[in-house]
């Protein structure tokens, strides 16, 4: 088979992995994950830009190294060559295997900043992404320095503490997923080294390529994939299948 | 009918030391509570959060205003109380079971009061149990949040709990929720933010 994959590149090394791997031909673009960052709606644009942009007759589908990413790609049409999308949120779930094994690790582990080797590299948000992202529009990536210009002291000691420092409270772990696909030791350290930092528990798992495998090998079974077929659109439905699929209306 | 300018100011500013001591010398002068919260404090807490809708201002000017709200209703609170005054309505405010995000739960919150009802706050993971001895408390409308996708699908576990209870209503928002979501789960309302869910508690409570 001949597939085009679009991915977010929090996915890259693993991706980069499976694709030399693979017995299909797959062209790659990465798009950066910052859009993780953006309003629902302007993920989707972008993401919709970037599948638009692939040539008609030319690949037997598309597949998306995304998942549900907090709706930023409901809505997404696919034109004339079919989107496959793994069932899932987020790319937790890719990371760990199956949204089954995430649920069950996000419902005994509370408070769990996840992080990885793109989580790591690609992790934040640059150039126009960040300037368009969420945190930036609503004002809540100020610096303390800048809240006490902008709004005195007293004030900004308040935001700092609502703002910045109740969300360390809330979390209490970081949870290193191990790939396979690391060059040694250096993200895990990395990520040893922040947990100590903020007085957080720290854990590693073994992450499994299986359903990131599964995407790139055209293994595309009902339970795990969503099939998206030309003229149709990704809905969320926040259900055990995560996503399904409606007949775009002609307008 | 009487605005008092410096407060309304003080408020919509943030400025907290003002508003209290503004607030304090009103009282002192035996000025009307009621009439304070009412024309004065509570719509000055509506401009902010109209403007925060319009994308005028921010979630750091949100959370300053509504603090120099409650540095101002911290003195009038046994004042109104004292005359048998009575909040709007009894809510309360929960971020759902397995969401631990409490930014915009808060300004829900805060916004709530700053329009002068009584909230109930519950804090983040809330599970349904937390929701029912709200209601015990005469909570009669719960205020659900959820920031993650995954978090979602608990707010309809919550709506179904209290299905065909006419004395509780449900309303939703977050992020990621949507009005569609809201209608498909049976909620009474959506807000489509902060500011929004006052408009939205508004409405059940009319219709109700």
């Amino acid at each position: 088979m001949k597939l085009q994959l679009i991915s977010c590149d929090v996915l890259f090394r693993e991706m980069c992995t499976l694709v030399a791997r693979t017995t299909n031909r797959v062209d790659v673009q990465f798009l950066p994950k910052g859009l993780h960052d953006l309003k629902s709606d302007q993920m989707r644009t972008r993401l919709q830009a970037a599948v638009d942009a692939v040539p008609a007759d030319t690949y037997d589908a598309i597949i998306l190294g995304y998942g549900l990413c907090n709706n930023g790609l409901h809505g997404l049409k696919a034109r004339q060559t079919p989107i496959i999308l793994p069932r899932a949120h987020d790319c937790i779930t890719l990371f760990m295997g199956s949204r089954k094994r995430y649920l069950d690790y996000f419902e005994n582990h509370h408070g769990v900043y996840f992080k990885t080797s793109g989580w790591i590299e690609r992790g934040k948000a640059e150039g126009d992404l960040k300037q368009l992202s969420i945190g930036h529009i609503h004002g809540m990536d100020m610096t303390y320095d800048e809240m006490v210009e902008k709004y005195g002291e007293d004030n900004a000691q308040y935001l700092f503490e609502t703002l910045v420092e109740s969300q360390s409270k809330s979390y209490g772990q970081y949870t290193f997923i191990e790939m396979g696909v690391e060059p040694d030791d250096r993200f895990e350290r990395m990520t040893r080294e922040q947990a100590a930092e903020r007085n957080w528990t720290f854990e590693k798992i073994a992450g499994d390529l299986s359903l990131m495998e599964k995407l790139i090998n055209g293994q595309w079974d009902d339970h795990d994939f969503l099939r998206v077929p030309p003229g149709h659109r990704v809905v969320a439905r926040y259900d055990e299948g995560v996503v399904h699929t409606e007949r775009e209306e002609s307008t | 009918m009487a605005k008092i300018d410096e407060i309304y100011e003080g408020v919509c500013k943030g400025n907290r030391k003002l508003v209290a001591e503004q607030v304090q010398a009103y009282v002192d002068n035996d000025g009307d509570v009621v009439e304070l919260l009412n024309d004065t404090m509570i719509p000055a807490m509506r401009d902010i959060g109209d403007k925060f809708s319009r994308n005028e201002v921010y979630v750091p000017e949100m959370l300053i205003a509504a603090r120099a709200m409650q540095a101002g209703l911290d003195i009038i609170e046994p004042l109104l109380a004292a005359k048998g005054h009575k909040a709007r309505a009894r809510v309360a405010v929960g971020t759902v079971k397995g969401d631990l995000h409490d930014i915009g739960k808060n300004l829900v919150v805060m916004m709530l009061k700053g329009a002068g009802y009584e909230v109930i706050d519950l804090g983040v993971d809330c599970p349904v149990e937390k929701y029912e001895e709200a209601v015990k408390e005469g909570a009669q409308v719960l205020c659900l949040s959820a920031l993650l996708t995954t978090t979602m699908p608990y707010m309809k576990e919550v709506a179904d709990h209290f299905k065909g209870r006419d004395d509780v209503k449900i309303l939703i928002g977050g992020a990621p929720v949507t009005k569609e979501y809201a209608n498909e789960i049976g909620a009474h309302g959506y807000g489509s933010d902060a500011n929004d869910a006052v408009r939205a508690l508004e409405n059940i409570l009319n219709a109700a």
